[in-house]
């Protein structure tokens, strides 16, 4: 039992990886607004659909604004209850804006002391026709955006476009990790294959590039369904979809080359070398040139998105423990194809 | 042969996940509920093709026993 | 010191046999011109972006054809003969270099073909120069080597190409962006070399090293 104390580490922090990923709630959110277009000097009516959101617990104390920056806010002048997820906010948009484009866009921020503050970006549009920040007026500044309640709860950040799938950072984004591990577990595998020419160093090499391959086809496939949803295709042709595109031909072309060998010892010490000079191909692969061209992944354009800063606290909770927890299933499943391969080649001197 | 057994996880999830988009094309069934569906699909493809690895396995395992009915 | 003259006269050896048997330049010659004209009669206007990948695409397939002989048209007691007398290291170089020398040939002869039928498209020939000499040397320090691994087995040449393209692909994308630029633009200050210079360089370097690592162990059978 002692010497699997790693497998049942990997096992327990899997449980809860997947305990904590799929149970904490998000933070509430607004997915939706209508009319999203208004003309300065018109009154309307906002409409708006929460997510995760408890309006009914909280009638009364619910303020609103559409916020155009940190010193201008406009505040809703009533809000009424619908339900839980709907509120109607009225807001008699002033003639002029304390701004000088002619598009303007506000955020919308709601608060309240059951769900919190929460807010959606880009909520509104205000086209004016003539521009006079000077006439703005007080409704800009008259209620200002003051005593927000910002307690933290065990909560996921809301985003529009992800919503539930923000979950997803625990499920797709660790195979990346785990796999580049594994590629280098069959690295370390190959340089003591090639210092100390023992054949089971070679077959350790193997079965972690068997094991990185299955990571890399979990991150497309697991990849392909979150793109869908959020993207709108499977594959968008994105750098970082054909690196590992590009890793995984590299990876599947090593097997090609050990299969076109008889000899064993020749076999290993070239797929050996092979393995090795791959990986050195894939550094550039994996940190050079995805920096040098636009991504629709998170943290693109200078950074290899390694998922950091686009978490929260909340979330690094569970993030980091997840590549460990991948990467320690990662390590099980090739040592079981290892000692598979290492029973057939004794099998096969004994015959 | 062997690259052929290996390519077959992967022929296998290819065809399982246009499933999962013809559902979210035909309905809105994928972005329901904050597409906590997406979340789902993404856990059983991941559980799936960890079970086409347990299968992969386990024929390797059956050649091995018969291997060695055969030296006995 | 040893090693230098070692390259030197292995070089010459290149040279020497690349010469004796002239079909195999020759064919590699035809190679690239009848490349040229199937692309000129299949597309007859190339947009420049269009001629970019073009000319980088027949490049890539040129230098494969032309490399994979490196470690293969010699017989094993020819092999053997040279092991026992050169550093594995010298052996090694001596082909990079005698293969750069070879892509750049190739690479400007492509160049000139295309721009006969399609046009020259290179409005900057600072970058798109500095592009084909780093371009050959990445090319030839990948190609090399893995024509040293594919020798090892026995049906190398369809090896070869499996186990290199994949390989080849960061400097292939790099290279692109880095002349697409140089095609597009006639403004030398719209475009910033340095950073695709610097990644260009780092690669192969990064290759070179890998490759003067692991060499010697492909070396001994």
């Amino acid at each position: 039992m002692l010497k699997h104390w790693w497998k049942i580490l990997g096992v327990a922090i899997l449980f809860y990886v997947f305990v904590a990923g799929l149970l904490v709630p998000l933070k509430t959110g607004i997915s939706a607004v209508s009319p999203q277009k208004v003309a300065p000097g018109e009154s309307f009516t906002l409409e708006v659909t929460g997510y995760n959101s408890r309006y009914t617990q909280a009638q009364g104390q619910i303020r609103a604004w559409l916020k155009q920056d940190e010193a201008h806010a406009l505040a809703a002048g009533s809000v009424t209850v619908l339900d839980d997820r709907r509120l109607q906010l009225a807001f008699a948009m002033p003639e002029y804006l304390p701004s000088d484009k002619k598009v303007q866009v506000l955020t919308l921020l709601i608060d309240d002391p059951v769900d919190g503050a929460h807010v959606l970006p880009s909520a509104m549009f205000v086209t004016q026709d003539s521009i006079a920040p000077g006439l703005a007026g007080s409704a800009w500044t008259a209620h200002p955006v003051e005593g927000l309640h910002e307690e933290w709860t065990m909560s996921y950040p809301f985003r529009n476009i992800l919503q539930e799938t923000i979950r997803n950072a625990y499920f797709h984004i660790p195979m990346w990790f785990a796999m580049i591990f594994i590629f280098i577990g069959a690295v370390i595998s190959s340089v003591r294959y090639l210092r100390k020419f023992d054949p089971q160093d070679d077959l350790k090499a193997a079965a972690f590039t068997r094991v990185g391959i299955l990571y890399g086809i979990m991150g497309l496939v697991t990849g392909a369904i979150w793109a869908k949803n959020t993207w709108g295709a499977y594959w968008s042709g994105d750098i970082k979809q054909n690196m590992t595109a590009i890793a995984l031909l590299i990876y599947l072309a090593y097997f090609v080359l050990r299969n076109a060998f008889e000899d064993p010892d020749k076999k290993a010490r070239v797929a050996a070398v092979y393995n090795l000079f791959s990986f050195a191909a894939l550094i550039p692969l994996i940190y050079v040139v995805p920096r040098l061209y636009d991504s629709l992944h998170p943290g693109s354009g200078g950074n290899p998105a390694l998922g950091g800063e686009d978490l929260d606290n909340t979330m690094r909770l569970v993030f980091y423990p997840a590549i460990i927890g991948w990467t320690l299933l990662g390590l099980w499943i090739a040592q079981l194809l290892y000692r598979a391969d290492r029973l057939r080649d004794r099998l096969w001197m004994n015959a | 042969m062997k690259t052929a057994r290996y390519l077959l996880p992967v022929l296998c999830l290819l065809t399982i996940t246009p499933a999962f988009g013809q559902v979210a094309e035909g309905g809105d069934f994928m972005h329901s509920i904050g597409k906590i569906y997406v979340v789902l699909a993404v856990v059983l493809a991941i559980f799936i093709a960890i079970i086409l690895f347990l299968v992969f396995l386990e024929r390797k395992l059956t050649k091995l026993e018969n291997q060695i009915q055969q030296n006995d | 010191m040893q090693l230098i003259r070692e390259i030197g006269f292995l070089l010459q050896k290149e040279f020497t046999l690349e010469w004796r048997q002239k079909y195999a330049i020759s064919g590699i010659l035809l190679y690239v011109l009848s490349t040229v004209y199937i692309v000129y009669s299949s597309f007859t206007k190339l947009e420049p972006a269009i001629w970019n990948i073009q000319f980088w695409v027949i490049i890539l397939f040129a230098s494969v054809s032309a490399v994979v002989k490196s470690f293969q048209q010699e017989s094993g007691q020819r092999q053997l003969y040279y092991y026992s007398l050169a550093n594995p290291l010298a052996v090694l170089l001596s082909k990079m270099l005698y293969n750069t020398l070879l892509l750049l040939f190739l690479s400007i002869l492509a160049y000139l073909a295309l721009s006969l039928v399609a046009g020259n498209q290179v409005q900057q020939a600072r970058p798109f120069a500095l592009a084909l000499l780093l371009g050959s040397l990445g090319f030839s320090i990948t190609f090399t080597f893995v024509s040293a691994i594919a020798s090892k087995a026995s049906n190398s040449a369809t090896l070869m190409a499996i186990l290199s393209f994949p390989l080849i692909i960061p400097v292939l994308m790099t290279l692109i962006k880095m002349t697409a630029a140089a095609v597009t633009t006639a403004n030398p200050a719209a475009i910033d070399l340095r950073e695709d210079l610097l990644t260009l360089v780092a690669i192969d370097l990064l290759l070179l090293g890998a490759a003067l690592a692991l060499f010697p162990f492909l070396w001994r059978d």
